[in-house]
């Protein structure tokens, strides 16, 4: 190879480099300040990795009492929502998510079956599903609170359940008739040939075939649902708490000066979602384009 | 089962099928059902409110609000605050999407060839879009601090203290609200680039280079017309996500100083959460929803026409 080959290589690879610590640096930094303790939450100059660690952050975020005797030794300079335990927040998001995922994941492939095979509604049907995506959640929040309230569903599991169903579902259909569409429907005639219903060739015979990429659906789902934050922030006033709200929670408590706190919060609330993340790194693109581009 | 062998039985199972709800149309119904409840009723219920004063300190229930017909439009369209936070967003959607693509394009040709750990460094790459986007925002909002290492790094190359509080300047505060979405988006973009650039015909590339065709030139008159759909897609779905774009704006600023920060959704959420002007939030919702369905009507004929 010549030496300008050799350079241009070389600049390739520090392109690449720089690239990655880029999309670190603002994750590094999140890990390290939580870490960090109280001193050198916000010194200058900043701390960039500290020489005592502490899980006292952690406590904080876990412990009420630990929260408590924290808050005490500040003289009261941090309000009330610090000493909320996080369990309730994991708790509440894992319950919501999980069922939210669900009955997204099922309506969907009950949906995505009969767009798939039936062709129900003609080709522009699937289309009105889409529309749910691209309108901005905003636009229906004021209604949507004003129903759950005469509905008595904000503020409630229930309420936020049909929620997130609802705005999962466009992904659920897509994504999901995108697996359907690359079976061949010869398999379930085949089936039907040897006498079984249609319901059963799809539960015998489809189903364990997509099974993968319905996981992968419902994963995919899953971490929407877990991330999400403005229906969490106006369809709850305190009885429910997801784990976005107590993250913004730590954010705006004490006008945003709880690094330590809210970086480790931060940190374990998204722990479960990168985890999911790379379990299903192969379907995400599919999953972000609703099942246009495959990989 | 049994009856349908019997002829007897036939016409009557007919009648009776007519009232009943078709198999297809039967697995429809569930989805159908929940997205008519939380996003075809409220927009019946928001064209509803745009033409009443709703404020639910009023203590008046939004059904019996008080009808003052075309006045919020009115008041809308004299909204400074309102008028900018549409501009806002527009710019802000143009800006990420463009520097999205650009920064895309250029990560997608470094992994277009093989090279020892070219998989990993994918792998870390993809990292900032498995991050909750609160959490991201979270990050952010301490890296742009008065005390981050932004103006670390930034002392340290001046040699003075520079302690410039980015998030409270109305200008300067978009900035690390852009740099978050982009920070975060364009992993998803280069995906995107990259399966498309990795799924173009090679004896075409092949033989551009054999007729001695310069790699630029491959690019511009090869590469970049093939990509167009890929391409068009992506820009397609980043342009509609970042027309929403509300959690970041919320961490970081709030829309503070002033509104100066204020995007479509945070301007909406500060009308109707902060100071609790339902029924003219509801017409703001009115108007934005129309611009949607006008731009993707727009946008639909010449995608489809595409294929």
């Amino acid at each position: 190879m010549t030496s300008p080959g050799y350079l241009i290589t070389g600049l390739k690879r520090t392109a690449v480099v720089v690239a990655v610590f880029i999309s670190f640096f603002p994750i590094f930094w999140l890990v390290s300040t939580a870490f960090k303790p109280y001193e050198q939450w916000a010194s200058w100059p900043p701390v960039w990795i500290t020489e005592q660690p502490t899980l006292q952050n952690f406590r904080i975020v876990f412990f009420p009492d630990a929260a408590r005797e924290f808050a005490g030794a500040q003289s009261g300079s941090l309000d009330y929502k610090v000493s909320a335990s996080a369990w309730k927040a994991f708790a509440d998001s894992a319950i919501i998510s999980s069922l939210a995922t669900f009955f997204s994941v099922t309506f969907g492939t009950l949906a995505a079956y009969s767009i798939s095979r039936f062709g129900t509604g003609g080709p522009s049907f699937p289309f009105q599903f889409l529309t749910v995506r691209m309108m901005p959640p905003i636009a229906v929040v004021v209604p949507v609170v004003a129903l759950f309230s005469i509905l008595r569903l904000a503020d409630t599991y229930a309420g936020m359940v049909i929620a997130y169903t609802a705005f999962t579902l466009p992904f659920s259909i897509w994504m999901i008739r995108s697996f359907i569409d690359d079976l061949p429907e010869e398999l379930e005639g085949a089936a039907m040939i040897y006498g079984a219903s249609r319901a059963r060739a799809f539960l015998t015979v489809t189903l364990p075939l997509i099974k993968g990429g319905v996981l992968a659906t419902a994963l995919f789902i899953f971490i929407l649902n877990w991330s999400e934050f403005l229906f969490a922030l106006v369809l709850t006033s305190g009885k429910i708490v997801t784990v976005t709200l107590q993250v913004a929670n730590y954010v705006s408590a004490s006008s945003g000066k709880l690094y330590g706190v809210q970086a480790a919060m931060g940190t374990v609330s998204t722990i479960p979602v990168i985890l999911f993340g790379y379990l299903i790194q192969g379907h995400i693109v599919r999953g972000l384009t609703l099942g246009a581009i495959k990989r | 089962m049994a009856n349908v062998v019997t002829s007897k039985q036939g016409p009557a199972n007919r009648a009776r099928s007519r009232w009943r709800i078709p198999f297809n149309v039967a697995l429809i119904l569930p989805a159908q059902l929940t997205v008519l409840s939380v996003v075809i009723v409220p927009t019946v219920v928001v064209i509803w409110l745009a033409f009443t004063d709703w404020q639910p300190t009023q203590a008046l229930a939004w059904y019996r609000a008080e009808i003052i017909g075309f006045w919020n439009f009115y008041d809308l369209w004299y909204d400074e605050r309102f008028i900018n936070a549409v501009l806002r967003t527009f710019v802000v959607v143009a800006i990420c999407v463009f520097a999205e693509l650009l920064l895309a394009l250029g990560l997608a040709l470094l992994f277009l060839d093989e090279w020892p750990w070219r998989k990993l460094a994918l792998s870390l790459i993809v990292l900032p879009m498995m991050i909750i986007p609160v959490d991201a925002a979270n990050a952010f909002f301490m890296i742009f601090n008065e005390h981050g290492p932004i103006n670390h790094v930034i002392s340290l190359v001046l040699g003075r203290p520079f302690e410039f509080s980015w998030l409270s300047h109305p200008t300067w505060a978009m900035l690390p609200i852009m740099l978050c979405d982009i920070w975060q988006w364009t992993p998803l973009m280069f995906l995107l680039v990259l399966t498309g650039l990795m799924g173009l015909p090679q004896n075409q590339m092949r033989a551009a280079t054999m007729l001695g065709a310069s790699p630029v030139r491959i690019f511009v008159s090869l590469v970049l017309p093939l990509l167009t759909p890929v391409i068009g897609i992506a820009v397609l779905i980043r342009a509609i996500e970042t027309f929403k774009i509300f959690d970041a704006v919320y961490i970081l600023t709030r829309g503070q100083p002033g509104g100066a920060t204020e995007t479509i959704s945070m301007y909406m959420y500060n009308g109707a959460f902060v100071y609790f002007r339902m029924g003219y939030i509801a017409a703001a919702a009115l108007v934005v929803l129309i611009l949607v369905v006008v731009t993707c009507l727009a946008l639909a004929k010449p995608l489809q026409a595409r294929g």
